[in-house]
This record gives C-alpha cells, sequence and structure tokens, in this order.
C-alpha cells in the first residue's frame, strides 16, 4: 500500500521545530545528464523527535539527509537548523554550525583510523573550541555511557563493528548536539548488535535527543516517533507512529 | 581484447625496434620476457596490470617522474665519464697522431743518433720513425701593446718527412712546405691567442734572441703539428726552420737548456690501432737502442690508459655522488608501492578471495611495476642524457681555465647507454619485486575487511629468529675480518648489520623502542667514530667508503627517529598549542601511525640533505682557507715566476726590482721515477732544487716529516746538506684525480732518473710536502739536480719576497711585462690560491647542482605521497567536515603532515652532514690546515630552499583535500 502525503503538502514555518525545510531542491549533473535527486521537499521536525527517513535505494534518502544537515549544497529553497538559515552560509561558518549543533553517524562507521577511541570522540568537542581537558572527560563519559569505558585507548582497527559504530554514536553525541543525522547506522553490523545500537539510540532518544535517522530497516523505521517515505527525490509519506 | 591487443603490439613494436637499432640491452630483454609472457598468456593480469597503470594518468606521470630520475643520474654519471674519456682520447688524434712512442734525448746531435738506430726497427711493426726538436720559448707580436704566449713550445721538423710518418700524412697535421728563413708556420692555438694569421710577423724569443718571422701558415692542431707531450687541450706550438733551434743554443751567451730531441715513432696501424702494439714495438725500440741511456716513452698507451681511468673515476665519482639520490629513488618507489597496495588492499583480497593465486598477485603487480620500470627507464635515459650534456657544459667552462685547460666534448657511447638504462632498469624491476612478493602475502579476510596484517606464526618467528641470528653472527664476522685485513668496508658494515640482526632477534624478547634506539645509535656512532678508531682500515679507502658511511649513518638515525615518533610528536604538539590546535593534532597523527611510510621519506629526505649539506660545509670550509693555503704553499714569499729554460729570466733581474725583498732560486725539470708505487716502471714526475734563501723566508709546509727532524726547516736542512734525500708532495706520482691509492711514503727509497740522459740516483723520502693547488714539486739539492740531469738544469722558477707596501699583484703585471722575451709567468701566491679555490667552488657548486637532483627525488617524492594520500584519505577529510572541521583547517593539517615529514628528514641530514665533517676535519684527513667551522647562512638557505620545495609539493594536493565536499567524499565511499 503507497502511503499517502501527509505533513509534507504544507510548507512548514521557521518556528514549527528544530529543522524546517522549504522547497529544498537538489539536482545531480553529470556531463549533459540531470537527475533530481530533490524535489520542493517541505519538512519540519520538533525538537526531541525521532524521525526515520525510508525510501527503495537510490530515493533521496541519503541526498535528503546531506542537505538538511547541511553537508550537501543545495539548488533551491531554504533549510532552518536550530533558528540558523544553514543554506546561506559561507562554507565555515555551516562547518562551525555543524560543529557545535549537530552529530553524525554512518553507515560504515568512518571513524579516523589514525585516532583512538577517545581521540575520535573528542574530536567534535575540540573542533568546536572546547577546553582539551574537558573535551577528554567529556569523551570519556560519553564512551562509557556507550558501554566503551574499557576501550579508550584502541585504535578503530582495533575494534569490532559494534564497538566501532558505538564510538561513532558517542563522538556524535559527546558533544550534546541539538540534532543527530544517523545514515544508515545499523547497516554494516549483524542483527544482534544492531539491535543493541538502536536500543542505545531510543535511549538517548528518550532523553531528549533530536534523532534523523535513515534507514531501510522496517523494524527500525516503526520505531521511530515519525516515519517519511521519500521516493524519486519526493516526500511520499509522512506520517507520526507514536 | 582491446588491452591485449594494445599491449601485444606496443610490446613487439617497441622491442622489434629497440633491437633493430642496438638499444635494447640483452639483459633487459631477458629480464622482460616473463613479463610479455604474463601478458601475453594471462588476460585477467594483463587487464588489471594495464587498467591499473592508466587509471589515473597524473599518478602515473608522478610515479615515473619519481622513477626515473634513477636512471637519469646512472646515465649521466655515464655520460660525464664518456665525455672526460672521448675528450681525451681525442687529444691522441690532435696531439700525438702517428705518434705511438718516443725516445728524447738532449740536443739535435743525440737525435740523430738515436733516429739511426730507432732506423732498424722492422716496418711491419713500425711505420715511420722521426725528430722533432723542441725548445720553450715566447711568442709575442709586435709593437707596443703585444699580444703575448710566454709559455709556446718551438719545434723543427722536416714537413717532408714528418708527413711521411705513419701512413696517414692527413693525421700528421703538417700542410704545405717547411717554414724557411725569417719565416714561422704557427699552431691554431697560438694563431688564436696572439690574433694573427698568415702574412703577420709575430717576435719570437729564446736563447736570449729575438726573431722576428713571417707567418707563412696556421697548422690545425693534429698529429705532429699538435704534437704536445704535457697535460692540457692547446697545443701552443710554433715550427721553425730546421737548424734554428741549435743554432740559437750554441750562440747563447745565458744559462739556458739546450733543445731536445724528441725521436717519435709510429706504430703500424691507424692512430688507436696502433697503440695495441705498444709493448712489442717499446721492446724492440728498447733493444735497438742497444743499452744507450735513453728511456722509451710509451706516450700513446699511457694518454689512452689516462683517458680511460680518468673517464671512470668520473663516472665513480658522479656515480657514488649520486648513488644517494639513487637510493631516495628506490625508497620512494618501495612507498608508492605500498602505497598502491594499501589502497588496493580490499579489491586485491576480493581477487584472492575468488581464487586469484598469490603468484598470480605478485604477477598483477610486478607486471605493472615493470610497465613502470621499462617506463621510467627509457625516460630516465633520456634525460640522463640531457643532463649529462648539461652537467658537461658546467664542467667544460670549468676545467677550460688555467694553464692547463682541457676542452671537454659531449660524448655518448651506446654501450653507456645500455648500461645505465639496465641498471635503471634492474633497480625499479628488482624494488618493485621484492615489494610485490612482500604485498602478496595479505590475509584475504584482513584484506577484504581492510584490518591491518597481523605479525606471522610461530613457523615464521622462529624462521625470523634464525635469520636474524645469521645476521648477527655475519656482521661480527665480516668486521672481525675487516678489522684483522683493514677493509674499510666490514668495518662500517659489519656492526650495522650485527645491530640490525639484533633488534629482530630481540623484537619479541625486549620492549622494540629501548632495543631499536639503542643498536641504532650504538651503529650510528660507530660509523661516526670508526674512522678515527681504525685509521688503518680506512687509510685507502675512495669515495664509495663515504658513500656507505653516509648511508649506514642516516638509516640508523631514520631508525632511530621512527622508533620515537611517538615521543617527538608529543614535543611537537606541545609546543604547537596543545590538542586544540587540530590541524597539527592531526597532521602529526598520520606520519605517526603510518610508520613505514614516514620512515621511507624520512630515509629519502635525510639522504638528499646529508649529501647537500656535506658538500655545502666542505665547500664553505675550502673556499675561508685562501689566507692559510697561501701561507702553506707559499712560505714566506709572494710570487712565483716560471720562466722558459730556453731563455729563463735573470734572478737577479728580478732581485733588482723596487720592492723585491727575496728571490729563491729554483731549477725544475721532468724526471723519471721509480717508486713501490709505479708497477715496476718509470713514471714522469717534475723535480726542483732550491737553496737557502727558500729557506729563509719559510719554506712550502710539510705534512709528514721523518722522526729525525724536528721541524721543517730541519727537514729542508737535511735535504740541502744530503744529496741521497728528496722530499716529495703529498700528490707524487698522482695519476687521475685526488692523491695516488698507494701514496710514496715518508722513509721510502725511490729512484729518480733523466729521460734525457738516463743517468739515475737513488733517493730517500725525507718528508711529504702540502700539495695543494700546482705546488706539486719534488725537492732536492741543486748539485743532486744537476749531477742528474746536467745541461738541462738550469734556474726557471722563482720564489719572491715581496716588502711591505708592495702589491704583489701589481709587481707580477711589471715582471710579466718586463720579461716577456723570457717567457715570464708571474702571479702572486694569494692570486693563484684564489683562482683554484674559485675552480674548486665551481666544481662544487656542480656537485651541489648534481646533488640537488635527489632533491627533485625527494620533493617529487613527498607530491606523490601526499597526493595519495589525499585520495586514499577522501572518506576521513568528508567526516572530519561534517564533523566541523574547516576547509582550512583540512588544508593546514596536509602542510602540518610534509613539513613535519620533511623538517624531520632535513635535520637529520644537516645534522649528520656537518657532524661527519667536523669528524673527518678534525681527524686531518684533509690536511690540518683546515679548521671546521659550520657554514650558517648558506646551510639556511639551503634548509629554507628545501622546506619551501617541500611545502610547494605539498600546496596542491593539499588545496585539493580542503576542496572535498563532505557529502560527496561520503557518498562516493559509503
Amino acid at each position: 500500500m503507497r502511503p499517502s502525503p501527509t505533513t509534507a503538502a504544507s510548507a512548514p514555518a521557521a518556528g514549527d521545530g528544530i529543522l524546517v525545510a522549504r522547497g529544498v531542491r537538489k539536482t545531480y549533473r553529470t556531463g549533459a545528464e540531470s537527475v533530481d535527486a530533490l524535489k520542493d521537499i517541505d519538512l519540519a521536525v520538533a525538537a526531541g523527535q525521532f524521525v526515520a527517513v525510508m525510501g527503495p535505494s537510490g530515493s533521496g534518502k541519503t541526498t535528503l539527509l546531506n542537505c538538511l544537515s547541511g553537508l550537501d549544497d543545495i539548488d533551491a529553497g531554504e533549510i532552518v537548523v536550530d533558528d540558523e538559515p544553514i543554506h546561506r552560509m559561507s562554507d565555515a561558518r555551516r562547518t562551525r554550525h555543524r560543529a557545535s549543533s549537530m552529530g553524525f553517524i554512518f553507515q560504515a562507521f568512518n571513524l579516523i583510523p589514525v585516532f583512538t577511541a577517545i581521540e575520535n570522540v573528542e574530536l567534535p568537542l575540540l573542533l568546536a573550541g572546547a577546553d582539551a581537558k574537558a573535551a577528554r572527560t567529556a569523551a570519556h563519559e560519553t564512551l562509557a555511557r556507550v558501554g566503551l569505558g574499557h576501550r579508550l585507548h584502541h585504535r578503530p582497527t582495533e575494534l569490532s563493528g559494534g564497538e566501532q559504530q558505538r564510538v561513532t554514536i558517542a563522538r556524535a553525541l559527546a558533544g550534546r548536539p541539538r540534532i543527530v543525522w544517523a545514515d544508515e547506522p545499523t547497516g554494516n553490523l549483524d542483527s544482534e548488535t544492531a539491535t543493541q545500537v538502536m536500543d542505545l539510540l531510543r535511549e538517548l532518544h528518550a532523553e531528549g535527543l533530536t534523532l534523523l535517522l535513515v534507514t531501510h530497516d522496517d523494524d527500525i523505521g516503526s520505531s521511530a516517533q515519525r516515519r517519511i517515505v521519500v521516493r524519486d527525490g519526493v516526500i511520499v509519506a509522512d506520517e507520526a507512529l507514536r | 581484447m582491446t588491452e591485449r591487443v594494445l599491449a601485444v603490439l606496443a610490446g613487439v613494436v617497441a622491442t622489434a625496434g629497440l633491437v633493430a637499432v642496438g638499444a635494447l640491452p640483452v639483459p633487459v630483454l631477458v629480464l622482460s620476457l616473463p613479463f610479455l609472457v604474463v601478458l601475453a598468456r594471462r588476460p585477467v593480469l594483463r587487464r588489471l596490470a594495464v587498467r591499473n597503470a592508466v587509471r589515473r594518468p597524473r599518478e602515473t606521470l608522478l610515479v615515473l617522474l619519481g622513477s626515473l630520475l634513477g636512471t637519469a643520474i646512472i646515465t649521466s654519471s655515464f655520460i660525464v665519464g664518456d665525455t672526460l674519456n672521448a675528450s681525451l682520447r681525442r687529444s691522441a688524434f690532435t696531439q700525438l697522431g702517428p705518434v705511438d712512442e718516443i725516445a728524447p734525448v738532449l740536443g739535435a746531435e743525440a737525435g740523430a743518433e738515436v733516429e739511426a738506430a730507432l732506423r732498424s726497427l722492422p716496418p711491419d711493426l713500425v711505420d715511420g720513425v722521426v725528430t722533432v726538436l723542441t725548445a720553450p720559448g715566447s711568442v709575442a707580436t709586435p709593437g707596443a701593446n703585444p699580444r703575448a704566449e710566454p709559455s709556446a713550445t718551438v719545434l723543427e721538423v722536416d714537413f717532408e718527412r714528418g708527413r711521411a710518418f705513419g701512413g696517414d700524412p692527413d693525421a700528421t697535421g703538417l700542410e704545405g712546405p717547411m717554414p724557411g728563413t725569417d719565416e714561422i708556420a704557427v699552431g691554431r692555438d697560438i694563431a688564436d691567442t696572439l690574433d694573427v694569421d698568415e702574412g703577420d710577423t709575430v717576435d719570437l724569443y729564446l736563447y736570449g734572441a729575438k726573431l722576428s718571422l713571417r707567418v707563412v701558415r696556421v697548422l690545425p692542431r693534429l698529429g705532429l703539428a699538435g704534437l704536445h707531450l704535457e697535460f692540457g687541450s692547446e697545443s701552443p706550438n710554433v715550427f721553425v726552420q730546421p737548424g734554428t733551434l741549435t743554432r740559437l743554443a750554441a750562440a747563447s751567451t745565458i744559462p739556458a737548456s739546450p733543445p731536445t730531441a724528441v725521436v717519435a715513432v709510429s706504430n703500424a696501424g691507424g692512430v688507436l690501432e696502433g697503440a695495441e702494439r705498444t709493448d712489442e714495438v717499446a721492446a724492440a725500440m728498447r733493444e735497438a737502442l742497444d743499452g744507450r741511456p735513453v728511456s722509451v716513452n710509451e706516450v700513446k698507451r699511457d694518454r689512452l690508459e689516462l683517458a680511460q681511468e680518468s673517464g671512470e673515476q668520473f663516472t665513480q665519482l658522479f656515480t657514488s655522488i649520486g648513488f644517494f639520490s639513487v637510493i631516495a629513488g628506490i625508497l620512494l618507489l618501495v612507498n608508492i608501492f605500498v602505497m598502491l597496495a594499501e589502497e588496493r588492499k580490499t579489491e586485491l583480497g576480493m581477487l584472492r578471495a575468488v581464487g586469484l593465486r598469490r603468484t598470480g598477485l605478485v604477477g598483477s603487480f610486478s607486471v605493472e611495476g615493470w610497465m613502470y620500470a621499462l617506463a621510467s627507464a627509457a625516460l630516465g635515459t633520456v634525460v640522463g642524457l640531457g643532463l649529462g650534456r648539461i652537467i658537461a657544459g658546467v664542467a667544460a667552462s670549468i676545467f677550460g681555465q688555467g694553464d692547463f685547460a682541457l676542452e671537454l666534448h659531449y660524448a655518448a657511447t651506446l654501450s653507456s647507454v645500455q648500461t645505465a638504462f639496465t641498471i635503471g632498469f634492474v633497480i625499479s624491476l628488482v624494488t618493485i619485486l621484492g615489494t610485490s612478493f612482500r604485498i602478496a602475502r595479505l590475509n584475504v579476510i584482513r584484506a577484504i575487511r581492510d584490518l591491518p596484517e597481523q605479525e606471522g606464526g610461530r613457523r615464521q618467528r622462529v624462521l625470523g629468529a634464525i635469520a636474524a641470528a645469521v645476521v648477527v653472527v655475519v656482521g661480527g664476522v665480516f668486521f672481525a675480518g675487516s678489522v684483522a685485513n683493514d677493509d674499510p668496508y666490514g668495518v662500517l658494515i659489519g656492526p650495522a648489520l650485527a645491530a640490525a640482526g639484533v633488534v629482530r632477534l630481540t623484537h619479541n624478547l625486549l620492549p622494540r623502542r629501548a632495543v631499536v634506539t639503542a643498536a641504532a645509535g650504538a651503529a650510528l656512532v660507530w660509523a661516526l667514530v670508526a674512522f678515527e678508531v681504525l685509521p688503518d682500515a680506512f687509510e685507502d679507502g675512495d669515495i664509495t667508503i663515504f658513500v656507505v658511511q653516509g648511508l649506514i649513518l642516516t638509516f640508523t638515525a631514520v631508525a632511530m627517529v621512527s622508533t620515537n615518533q611517538d615521543g617527538i610528536g608529543a614535543v611537537v604538539r606541545r609546543l604547537g598549542g596543545g590538542a586544540s590546535s587540530m590541524a597539527l593534532r592531526l597532521g602529526l597523527a598520520y606520519p605517526l601511525a603510518r610508520r613505514f611510510r614516514t620512515a621511507m621519506i624520512l630515509g629519502m629526505y635525510s639522504l638528499v640533505v646529508f649529501t647537500l649539506t656535506f658538500i655545502t660545509v666542505f665547500s664553505h670550509l675550502f673556499s675561508g682557507q685562501v689566507d692559510g693555503f697561501t701561507r702553506r704553499i707559499s712560505g714566506g714569499f709572494d710570487l712565483r715566476v716560471a720562466s722558459n729554460t730556453s731563455n729563463p729570466v735573470p734572478a737577479d733581474a728580478v732581485r733588482a726590482l723596487p720592492g723585491v725583498t727575496d728571490v729563491a732560486e729554483q731549477a725544475v725539470v721532468t724526471a723519471e721515477w721509480l717508486a713501490t708505487t709505479t708497477d715496476g716502471g718509470f713514471q714522469p714526475w717534475p723535480v726542483a732544487s732550491f737553496d737557502e734563501t727558500f729557506l729563509r723566508a719559510g719554506p712550502v709546509a710539510l705534512l709528514e716529516r721523518h722522526p729525525r727532524y724536528p721541524d721543517d726547516e730541519a727537514a729542508y736542512r737535511a735535504v740541502l746538506a744530503d744529496p741521497s734525500l728528496v722530499i716529495v708532495s703529498e700528490f707524487f706520482l698522482q695519476e687521475g684525480g685526488g692523491p695516488p691509492d698507494r701514496p710514496v711514503e715518508v722513509g721510502d727509497r725511490i729512484e729518480m732518473r733523466d729521460p734525457l740522459s738516463g743517468r739515475t740516483r737513488t733517493l730517500t723520502v725525507a718528508a711529504q710536502a702540502e700539495a695543494g693547488f700546482g705546488n706539486l714539486l719534488a725537492y732536492v739539492s741543486r748539485p743532486v739536480l744537476e749531477e742528474t740531469f746536467g745541461a738541462s738544469v738550469t734556474t726557471n722558477l722563482l720564489f719572491v719576497g715581496v716588502a711591505e707596501g708592495t702589491d704583489p699583484v701589481a709587481l707580477s703585471d711589471s715582471v710579466n711585462g718586463r720579461f716577456l722575451a723570457n717567457g715570464a709567468d708571474a702571479e702572486s701566491f694569494r692570486e693563484i690560491v684564489n683562482e683554484n679555490l674559485s675552480q674548486q667552488q665551481q666544481f662544487f657548486r656542480l656537485m651541489q647542482g648534481y646533488l640537488a637532483l635527489g632533491l627533485v627525488v625527494g620533493i617529487a617524492g613527498l607530491g606523490v605521497v601526499m597526493v595519495r594520500a589525499v585520495r586514499e584519505r577522501r572518506r576521513q577529510v568528508g567526516v572530519l567536515r561534517s564533523l566541523g572541521f574547516q576547509a582550512a583547517a583540512v588544508r593546514r593539517a596536509f602542510m602540518v603532515e610534509s613539513s613535519f615529514v620533511a623538517l624531520e628528514g632535513i635535520v637529520i641530514g644537516v645534522v649528520l652532514a656537518n657532524v661527519v665533517a667536523w669528524r673527518l676535519v678534525g681527524s686531518d684527513t684533509f690536511g690540518e690546515s683546515l679548521t671546521f667551522t659550520v657554514p650558517w647562512g648558506q646551510l639556511l638557505l639551503l634548509v629554507l630552499a628545501t622546506f619551501a620545495a617541500s611545502l610547494l609539493a605539498t600546496v596542491a594536493p593539499a588545496q585539493q583535500a580542503s576542496k572535498i565536499r563532505p557529502a560527496v567524499a561520503l557518498r562516493i565511499t559509503d
């Protein structure tokens, strides 16, 4: 059954939430060809919401996440995150904004291989200008929080996949971001580890974290508060699950 | 299919073409066969190799650039040798022509007698005997502002007989009729110096007479017309009517040497082929001379051997100093291939998983490497030919100066080009094969999952330990044997080998950092002090020992630094602002984590900077020694006045000049010497007499004297008093460049012979004198010289002291003008030293330029590594950018990374080179006169230039990294 569009139909106002996107368009050009990856996306996410973005491969889920988080430029529209219009920001300012108020979790973990677990976790804190000692303490605490207090000084290659993803989560959370973006966070994990990781994310969400998560997994999608379905660059469904 | 067709076609066409022109060396062809077979028969491996090679053309170009320089350096070394060899061999045509052997005697009469004896030589052995009478003279244009050649050679020969001498009249250079009365034929060199042509008049001075002669012919510098038996490419010859020299000498009222009759013999065969019969002809000549006290000089063969030896020495010199750059190139190649393997690790693991055997993996990698090796060797050879031309050009301008100017003509032989091509190809191929085997040992699963390789199992550990123990034993035995046999190589290499073995042997038992630091430190210190601890072992060492020492020092220093990188990194981080400086932190993290790669780059930089610094320090040490050198070679004198033996400058006339305080008279003749170092034959070398005046002002400084003499003066006085003593110079009986391999020692007994009369005298070496800057004479007392050399002894060299306030340069100009007729060649000692030092400095600069090629390798290497690093870390840069890392910080991180490695290499190189130079100077290896000082200004320039070049090599990749858009990087990889 094809889900029916709901909130996507009306353009959200800036005061509606932590994330507001209006008329967002993104086109990829390769030589003479161009592909409309996002077509006039409107979306608002309230603070503390857990939103799952779903859809088939190539539908534009990751592009949506990249554009909304300011990792990628958009061709039209506007995006306001935490009251800041990131689509108008310079690259440097947008980078600072990411460092201070966003966290990222990737499918492939994307830890810096030459840094230890604790060094990876303290990285965003230091980038946001935190004192080195405070950053180290916060990183330690966050790693302990995700159950890796005993693996602080191990490099990524010395950790299992689940442990690496937990370091990624710790890295995303250490700076106490306003919003965390997760792109298939369990895609590279076995089912048991995936469950552990999702339990952890749900736990963190329960503590007030805003989470926007891209996934293929129906179970994970169903466990979110809100589910958005993207197809051919268009939000085709946006439903509140709880 | 396309690749197969392309590869096979290219291979066939290239191979056929190269074989057809004889350019492809056979070893290259043989070594390439397995790769050609793989290309033709294994489509998967071919596809992998070819597609990987063409996948990223820009990076392939960088790989080729990095690896071609090794071959270019080797090729240019051979070309320099070829050039010197060919230039000297050329003089066999221009200055000897048909002349293969000579029998010199004093006076025309003696000459005629010797010629008559030699005419009995069989015609199948000899195709010509002719006498050329020679005497030194000076030639000048008439008028108030004459152009002059004070050191001309005046010759007499019957042109008809001369042309018939040897098999080819054209090779004699004697054209037209013989000069008649009041006529002169001048050589091309004299014509150019005086700017005269046929019909002009010149004044010829000799035996106290002045002849005004009309130039009837300008003869080429060729064969007999160019006959010149001294060193130097020019032949300042003039030909006069036969009988002139004998007449003038007989009428002379001044003390002068009579003319020398050079009885020349031409061996049957051409200019070069004839020389092959030298032994046969020389023996026949000695037999024909029937016990006459006449020496037979094998001038042609000596000249050809000198050419060969000098060429080989130059090739060795340039190859040796270029070897550092070649090693740097090898390190670069290893680094590139290790990086390639790491980048492709996952795909290599997949290939292994789907059934590609380990040998297949080696095959794929090595075929790709073979293509690089072949292409880089070919390109390197071409670049090397150009480079050789540049070096030959610069060397030509350096050697073209001074009294013994040598004309260099660029030459490259096919065999040199082939050898250089083969060496470059083999070095690249062996490096690549070795790296490929190492790469192919990867574990499939770990490779696919991109996990680091683990240490081998118990079996491998045991095998490793056994191999390490063997290395320790071999190193120890090599060292002990070398100490016993005074072999410098084992003395240096043995301990380094043993240290490497100890590290491997104990790496599972003891803390690695402590063991590596201690072992490498011990090997480094030993390489520094071995020269002083075991001086006997290094007494006969050549430049390759310096290369070995440099390599050991550099590698041990790099090992020490690499193993302690964490500590160094921590210090740098602290100095650079602690953890808050993210660019610094990230920039240091990669070199500290990738130890092997960092060590490779460090090795490259350290080697190159070491050699550049070393040559800079030595250039500085010599350049700053004008006063010291002048004092040591001049004694207390200011001016050196040389003149013709046929018309010498009267010493009393010089004494009478205003401002002159002392004049020490010397007579210089060329003697022949028999010593333990001359391989059983006599070898020519100049000898001079000296007198009390020479001692009054203070003679040439001595380097070494017999212990019975308390000071230099006592040694000179002993020679004056004792007719059995001689003082020789440091470079006595030197052949080629630098001090002789087996120098004549103090206390040695040597034989001195007059080549004209055959009279001999046995002498004992009392001391060894400083030999700097043309001060090469052996010294005996005047009576000894006169008794041995008879009439040819005449005062022809004056050491002149001047009063305070008198300008020696102005005085030398005045002497040259006033005594033009005597062929006066006056020069102040300071000028001599300055000119020689300037020439030496130019040579040092040439060396620096050559060594700077290594810097190109280093910088290209750093560029390649950074370009690959950016590609390899795109995803990580994307992540960092997504986490809030600014673009500028990414750029800074890459700059920090390359700067850190470059600076470490620069520091290692600069420090080591200065320490080595300091120890060498301190141990008096280069004489006591050299004092060690650090050329701060030049070193700062070198460091800044190297560092700036390193930064420049990183700017583009760093900029590229900073432009990586996070979403793009993450999308590509995820």
